[in-house]
């Protein structure tokens, strides 16, 4: 035999015990991890993980989800200018516990006293009672997991989000806060170049609590006259809580309405606040009528529908249309 | 120093540190700048109300146990009451005067002769000097520390859309609110049907400010809920009848300058007032 084919016939060799052996590993860490003995993971176990450490820590492997959350109110729920102001600077103790919750159980939390500024943030929602908690059975080498169903149950941001959470739970919709508010995608939960491919893909919310666009579709608009009056119907037809909807914030609907005179002139006007900390945000599945008394001739009206979120002065159209009579 | 000097100086050492406890004029003072580090934004914590509930634990641990006849505990509350009261006593130079650590000790010493006669009797010295601060400061730390400021509150005002201070928008409700009655009473009817739509939209706008020191909706109940619907409710069919009746339009605006208005100056002005004093 000669020499060259001998050391091909090794590469060969090692590479396939590598592959054979990467898939025991594999085999192993996604499906029979519970044959791993507790002192082999003790190898792998990063101390510094459990003990509340800063969300950049938890990015060394976990970047993608790391990166969403950045990007999600919840990160700066702490560091929000409008929440800075609204809490007279963070001195009314009864606005901490949700901004800066030391852990989240399904109940009202208590507020934290270290790294305020991480917000709602890893540590707060996953590491509970000493454990890091998920959604999944899983093998997690540097750390040790435990499965909890509430991940994927709209009671888990009930904690906080309580005022949505009882909205949601009298429409009887199933769809949960997650499959709306979290929608998942095939990926891997870790980013650890090489370690990452040890594990399987799964299903990952998510991360950025996408706050979710009101359309034209969600709310149906209905308008007609009666002798001297306009009216006018609201309908939220396809979001299972009410809209908008807050627990401290005050995000608002805007109705605007401009009555105008056959020679096109505007003669009235009116306006509607459809805000939760008014009360009268538009509530699943339910036609709201508005009525508006006409003092003059009036020959066409026209209707704008604009939000305003909770964090924000702007204003943007949901729809806007004239309608004449 | 002569005599008289010194005995009118002594008497009216005697007199301050009596009266205010007698007097009836209450002084509400502005709490020293050196309590500010044991409240929030300085400290994490609320740490001066943590103090006293170090004290008032050890203090009333000293009776538990005594009638539980728990002699070892007994001690060690009257030993670790002396030394919270002693740190107490270091925590706000300005309010030093307050503590008599010699009453302290001497209740300590008491209570370790473990009988609950002589430990009941020392203890009012103590205690003395407890409510003699508690009388003097309370409400000032209240309203200092506890109270949110309506100051500090904008609200948007619903027909500008613009935010404005919270004793403006009080300007501004007041006015609308005398545009309905004013042009009622002159039996303006028109008039007094659009004004009720801006003091109303007005009026409803309040209820955004509740949240912004409350964190439960029920405190929505009073001075803006139903009270309040039904009242407008019914202002706004008067107005809109062929013939107003001044009887059921005037119990209307009753209603709600009562439960709405004035019910919540009520409970919650009276510390804004105490504020402003100090802001000036
Ligand atoms: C029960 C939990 C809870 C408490 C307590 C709480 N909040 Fe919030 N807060 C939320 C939630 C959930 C949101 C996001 C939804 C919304 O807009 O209300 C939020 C949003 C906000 C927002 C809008 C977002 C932003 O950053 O601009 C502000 C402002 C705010 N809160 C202020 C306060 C103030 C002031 C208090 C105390 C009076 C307070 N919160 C107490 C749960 C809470
Ligand atoms: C050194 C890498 C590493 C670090 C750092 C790390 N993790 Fe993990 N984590 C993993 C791996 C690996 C998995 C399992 C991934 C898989 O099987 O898909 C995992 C899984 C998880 C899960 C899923 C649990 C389940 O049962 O669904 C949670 C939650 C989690 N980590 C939270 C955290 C938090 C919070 C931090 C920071 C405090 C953190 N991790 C830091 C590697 C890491
Ligand atoms: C610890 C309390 C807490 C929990 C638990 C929580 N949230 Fe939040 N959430 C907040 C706060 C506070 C804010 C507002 C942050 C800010 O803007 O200042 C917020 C904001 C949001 C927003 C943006 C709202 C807006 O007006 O833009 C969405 C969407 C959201 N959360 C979804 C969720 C979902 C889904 C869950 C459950 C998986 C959840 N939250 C769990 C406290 C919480
Ligand atoms: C130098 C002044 C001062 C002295 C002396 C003092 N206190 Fe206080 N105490 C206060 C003030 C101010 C408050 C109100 C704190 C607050 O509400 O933030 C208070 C409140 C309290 C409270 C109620 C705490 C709460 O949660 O509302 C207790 C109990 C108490 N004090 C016990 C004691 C006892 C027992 C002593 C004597 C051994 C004592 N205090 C001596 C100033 C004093
Ligand atoms: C600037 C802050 C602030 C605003 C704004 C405010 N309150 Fe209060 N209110 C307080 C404080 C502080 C108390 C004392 C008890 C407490 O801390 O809840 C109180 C007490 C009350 C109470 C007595 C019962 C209780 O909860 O203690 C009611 C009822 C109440 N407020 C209703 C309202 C309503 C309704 C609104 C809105 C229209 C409102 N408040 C706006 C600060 C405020
Ligand atoms: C949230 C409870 C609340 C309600 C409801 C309320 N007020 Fe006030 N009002 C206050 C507070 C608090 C102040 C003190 C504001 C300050 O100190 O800056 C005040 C101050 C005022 C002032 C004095 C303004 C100034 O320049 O100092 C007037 C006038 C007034 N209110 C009228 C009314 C009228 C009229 C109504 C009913 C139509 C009403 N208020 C309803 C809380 C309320």
């Amino acid at each position: 035999m000669k020499r060259s084919s001998r050391i091909f016939d090794l590469i060969i060799g090692v590479g396939l015990i590598g592959v054979a052996g990467f898939a025991m590993l594999y085999f192993l860490v996604n499906e029979r991890f519970e044959w791993i003995p507790e002192q082999v993971l003790e190898l792998a176990r990063d101390p510094e993980i459990l003990k509340s450490p800063p969300a950049k820590k938890c990015s060394e492997c976990h970047k993608a989800i790391y990166e969403a959350w950045k990007d999600s109110r919840h990160s700066i729920s702490w560091t929000s200018e409008n929440f800075i102001e609204a809490s007279e600077n963070r001195t009314k103790e009864k606005c901490l516990p949700c901004h800066i919750p030391k852990s989240v159980r399904g109940e009202k939390p208590s507020p934290r006293l270290d790294l305020r500024d991480e917000g709602i943030y890893f540590v707060s929602c996953h590491f509970i009672d000493n454990k890091m908690q998920g959604p999944y059975d899983l093998l997690s080498p540097p750390h040790p997991t435990f499965r909890n169903p509430d991940y994927v149950r709209s009671n888990f941001c009930g904690s906080c989000h309580q005022k949505t959470f009882k909205e949601w739970k009298a429409t009887n919709v199933e769809d949960t806060c997650q499959d709306c508010h979290m929608p998942r995608k095939k990926g891997r939960l870790t980013q650890k170049a090489g370690f990452n491919l040890l594990h399987k893909k799964r299903w990952v919310g998510d991360h950025r609590f996408l706050h979710g666009e009101i359309k034209e579709k969600d709310v149906i608009m209905e308008s007609g006259w009666e002798e001297n009056f306009f009216i006018i119907s609201l309908k939220n037809q396809t979001i299972p809580h009410s809209v908008p909807t807050a627990d401290n914030g005050d995000p608002r609907l805007y109705l605007y309405i401009k009555f105008f005179n056959e020679a096109g002139e505007e003669v009235d006007n009116a306006k509607e606040i459809i805000a939760p900390q008014q009360e009268t945000a538009l509530p699943y599945n339910k036609k709201i009528q508005y009525r508006y008394r006409l003092f003059d001739k009036i020959f066409k009206a026209e209707v704008e529908l604009k939000y305003q979120p909770a964090w924000s002065k702007e204003k943007t159209t949901v729809r806007a249309e004239t309608v004449r009579r | 120093m002569n005599f008289l000097r010194f005995i009118l100086i002594a008497a009216a050492f005697i007199f301050i540190g009596i009266l205010p406890v007698h007097a009836k004029d209450m002084v509400v003072k502005e709490p020293p700048k050196s309590l500010s580090k044991y409240y929030p934004p300085e400290s994490k914590q609320p740490k001066w109300i943590q103090q006293m509930h170090k004290m008032s634990t050890h203090f009333g641990g000293v009776f538990v146990n005594l009638k539980e006849k728990d002699f070892e505990n007994v001690d060690m509350h009257a030993d670790k009451l002396v030394e919270e009261y002693k740190k107490t006593s270091e925590m706000v130079p300005e309010w030093e005067e307050y503590f008599d650590i010699k009453a302290a000790e001497a209740f300590a010493a008491a209570a370790k002769t473990h009988d609950i006669a002589k430990a009941g009797k020392a203890s009012g010295g103590l205690g003395k000097t407890c409510g003699k601060c508690h009388a003097e400061q309370e409400v000032a730390v209240w309203a200092k520390f506890h109270w949110p400021s309506f100051h500090k509150i904008k609200v948007t005002d619903p027909i500008s859309e613009k935010e404005i201070e919270f004793d403006d928008y009080m300007g501004s409700i007041s006015s609308s609110f005398k545009g309905v009655t004013v042009n009622f009473g002159e039996g303006q009817y028109d008039r007094a049907a659009k004004a009720l739509k801006v003091f109303k939209s007005r009026y409803m706008e309040l209820k955004s400010t509740c949240s912004k020191c409350h964190a439960t909706q029920d405190v929505k109940r009073f001075y803006v809920g139903k009270d309040a619907d039904t009242a407008f409710a019914g202002l706004s069919q008067e107005l809109n009848s062929e013939k107003p009746n001044p009887g059921k339009f005037w119990k209307n605006i009753g209603l709600l300058g009562k439960t709405g208005c004035k019910h919540c100056h009520l409970v919650h002005r009276t510390n804004s007032f105490i504020q402003e004093m100090w802001e000036k």
